[in-house]
């Protein structure tokens, strides 16, 4: 797995374990342990996609100040040696 | 991945509820050149195309088309709003309002459901994109057609913007299929399959 691989696995766990609460907080809130614990991984997803932007280009349409938008490798690409 | 945001592309605000419009207008929610069936025709499409700025603009066309879905869906729901059962039966709507009660479902103005068959991801880009054209025009008729059926500014000012899109789609979708045939054989287009001949 290499740095750009690697980052994006660490923001999928973190958008995940977010992703997660907020269902959970769909049907239970306000249930302060999860918010506080949703707030975190939020947090932490975000300061996550920010380093990832800085460094290998953006990760949704909207922060396209460059060709890298549409640049290689598309997310359906992975298993490829 | 897709997350979602809750807010409508362009905004639809109808006041008066009109049976007769929405069973027109759900053929762009379900009907055969409706925008489920543009988005998931671009999102199939997409990973074969032979370059990535092609994936990229199918990527970005097929979530704009789920925007759109979305649009029509919140047109067909706010002209469906509060109807009377004397309203329901004078205006036609009782043959969708028997299966579906006021509920949002994908069918065509006849009432055919939604289909996969109204699509195609062919594997050949060339075939694909040509399909892409066409779906854009097929799409822009269908709302050219009712603008000539509705005379609701809340309704034309939205399907205005829908037929909009179709056109600069249509453009877009022109200039991919010059990127795609930029990279093929200059004497003929079809010496190979750049999404399966390596």
């Amino acid at each position: 797995m290499n740095e750009r691989e690697a980052l994006l696995r660490e923001i999928s766990k973190a958008q995940f374990a977010a992703w997660e609460l907020h269902l959970y907080l769909d049907t239970h809130f306000p249930d302060a342990r999860a918010v506080s614990l949703m707030n975190g991984y939020e947090k932490k997803y975000r300061a996550l996609v920010a380093r990832y932007e800085e460094k290998f280009g953006p990760l949704t349409a909207f922060c396209d100040s460059d060709e890298r938008w549409t640049a290689g490798p598309w997310p359906w690409e992975g298993g490829k040696r | 991945m897709f997350t979602y945001e809750k807010k409508l592309q362009y905004p639809v605000n109808i006041k008066k509820c009109d049976p007769k419009a929405a069973q027109i207008i759900i053929t762009q929610y379900g009907g055969p050149d409706g925008e489920l069936g543009a988005s998931l025709r671009y999102l199939s499409q997409r990973y074969t195309m032979p370059c990535d700025k092609i994936k990229g603009l199918l990527t970005d066309i097929g979530t704009e088309e789920l925007a759109h879905f979305e649009m029509i869906g919140a047109m067909v729901y706010q002209l469906t709003r509060n109807l009377s059962i004397e309203q329901i039966k004078k205006s036609g709507f009782d043959t969708y309002f028997v299966d579906h009660t006021a509920g949002i479902y994908p069918v065509a103005a006849s009432g055919t459901p939604w289909t996969a068959a109204y699509i195609q991801s062919k594997g050949d880009p060339i075939t694909d994109l040509h399909e892409d054209l066409a779906a854009e025009q097929k799409a822009r008729t269908t709302y050219d057609n009712i603008l000539r059926l509705v005379d609701d500014p809340d309704i034309i000012d939205p399907i205005r913007f829908l037929r909009e899109r179709e056109i600069v789609h249509y453009q877009r979708f022109g200039e991919a299929l010059r990127l795609a045939t930029d990279k093929l054989d200059k004497k003929n287009f079809y010496a190979y399959n750049p999404a399966f001949d390596k």
